[in-house]
């Protein structure tokens, strides 16, 4: 059964786009084939609840899900030392 | 000179689908963004501008008709297509693209190294509307120069409303570190400012809100981009007075336009990643011990749930404001896809109060309103100039936008060439 990470932001149409770019980069190289990243609209997230396993919101989420959240405001303006190590957290946290 | 003249010539006659690609994949490999990815960003983009036209020919075809109809019905004069955010296609399609990227890198870095400023201008896709704005110029002035000047004014002025606006921002959204020099946003912040010292002065309005929940949930339908699409088309076919094939096909297509121009911004806007990515990094790495604001895209300040709630009110009150307004010529329609990024920056100083949101930007949209059927010469002429809907501006179409037709900073700096002297049109 394959698992659903979404990048919610505010527009869809530049920011979350740079950290699912980052996000499938790293789930390649770690050989997690079977794991989705899928850019939403912070609007729609309600359509994805029981399907995903992991957010990734790139603005600040006034609501509680029963999956883990983890904000990627990094991806945008992190240092490379601050992306791996939310890359890490990310993949610990859909690995697990 | 001859032969640097006839290869100048040559690569921009190639037309901006192909030239825009060209630069970004030289401008890659210059940021060491890397062979592929720089290749793969590159045609990506040239994609979306190519896909971002072909939506504008069905927004003009469809709309041109259509508000020509309800002008002539009621007796009005609204004459001017709404084509919104196609001026991104200006802004990654005009031949000053890439003076304007080296252009604003350059003069960011001397401020921010001389301590004038704190904002870092890493939001490369952000450049978008300084570099339309420049664009704008070409139109205005025939030289590409001043275009890129224009730009680069803007975009440094942008920084410098960032450097205001930045702690607010962050407090209010729990985003330390960051700032939001966006063109038309930032100014939304700065405008809210007075208004909100003097709506806090009138008693009854002074505590009056709405809650945006609740909002949400009655509106929420509306708040949709396709399903107000769908009823702003079959308003206005119903107003110019179409039969019910013609209303419903309207309301169809202003659906389609709503749903699709953002995606094809969005093509243009993953070109762009590999170049976004290595100036952040650049950036980040050489100011590590100041404290400075790294620059992101507006749509980070969307999160607030009155953000929504206030823009669903705001949709019909603008429209409404802008038919009604004497001397407003441009029905806005794809414009009001901006309305919620003014909400996001808004919001923060309002602390998330709805009434006072959509006060506050009903008031700001009204030079947009102005300024964009101002500039509708110097809008249409860029297009004209990039080889863009040449058949349809030929037979009389005008085209128009809020973001960046209807700037007030923008406008500004194009009144200040008309001074000069330097208008050509």
């Amino acid at each position: 059964m394959g698992k659903l990470i979404v990048v919610a932001c505010g527009a869809g149409i530049n920011t979350s786009t740079i950290a699912e770019d980052m996000i499938r980069e790293r789930l390649d190289a770690e050989g997690l084939e079977d794991v989705t990243v899928k850019r939403i609209l912070m609007a729609d997230i309600d359509g994805y609840v029981g399907q995903m396993n992991l957010i990734v919101s790139m603005m600040k989420i006034y609501r509680e899900f029963d999956v883990p959240q983890v904000k990627g405001m990094p991806f945008l303006i992190g240092t490379m030392d601050e992306k791996q190590a939310l890359l890490d957290e990310i993949v610990e946290l859909i690995r697990a | 000179m001859d032969f640097v003249n006839t290869a100048v010539a040559w690569f921009l006659g190639l037309g901006s689908t192909v030239m825009v690609p060209i630069i970004l994949i030289v401008l890659g490999l210059v940021f060491r963004a890397g062979l592929s990815k720089s290749i793969r960003g590159g045609v990506t983009t040239g994609v979306g501008l190519a896909g971002l036209f072909l939506v504008v020919d069905l927004i003009i075809a469809a709309l041109q008709p259509a508000t020509q109809a309800l002008a002539d019905r009621l007796g009005v004069s609204l004459a001017l297509v709404d084509v919104n955010w196609a001026d991104a296609g200006i802004a990654w399609g005009w031949p000053g693209v890439a003076g304007v990227i080296l252009g604003i890198i350059v003069v960011n870095l001397i401020l921010v190294v001389l301590k004038l400023q704190k904002t870092i201008w890493t939001d490369v896709w952000s450049y978008w509307h300084g570099s339309a704005l420049g664009g704008f110029v070409w139109g205005l002035t025939g030289n590409v120069t001043y275009g890129v000047i224009g730009a680069v004014v803007y975009l440094t002025l942008g920084a410098w409303m960032s450097d205001l606006t930045a702690k607010r921002y962050q407090e209010f959204n729990e985003m330390p570190g960051i700032g939001v020099p966006c063109g038309t946003t930032v100014q939304a912040s700065l405008f809210a400012i007075p208004v909100m010292w003097v709506i806090d002065r009138i008693p009854g309005l002074k505590d009056w809100d709405a809650s945006p929940e609740g909002l949400r949930k009655t509106f929420g339908l509306v708040g949709e981009p396709v399903i107000l699409g769908a009823v702003l088309g079959i308003i206005i076919g119903i107003a110019a007075g179409y039969n019910v094939q013609g209303i419903l096909a309207l309301g169809m297509q202003v659906a389609t336009m709503m749903l699709i121009l953002p995606r094809m911004v969005s093509i243009i806007a993953e070109g762009l990643i590999p170049i976004t990515q290595s100036v952040v990094m650049f950036m980040r790495e050489r100011f590590k011990d100041r404290e400075l604001f790294v620059a992101v895209d507006c749509a980070v300040l969307l999160g607030h749930p009155a953000v929504m709630a206030s823009a669903v009110i705001l949709f019909p009150l603008s429209v409404l404001l802008a038919a009604v307004l004497p001397g407003v010529e441009m029905l806005p329609i794809a414009s009001l896809a901006v309305i919620p990024f003014w909400a996001g920056a808004v919001v923060p100083y309002t602390r998330g109060n709805v009434v006072k949101t959509v006060i506050v930007l009903l008031l700001f949209s009204i030079p947009f309103m102005y300024f964009s059927t101002l500039t509708a010469g110097e809008h249409t002429a860029a297009f004209a100039s990039m080889g863009q809907f040449t058949e349809q501006i030929e037979a009389g179409t005008q085209l128009a936008s809020w973001d960046m037709g209807g700037d007030p900073l923008g406008f500004i700096i194009l009144g200040i060439y008309k001074l000069l002297g330097l208008s050509v049109l």
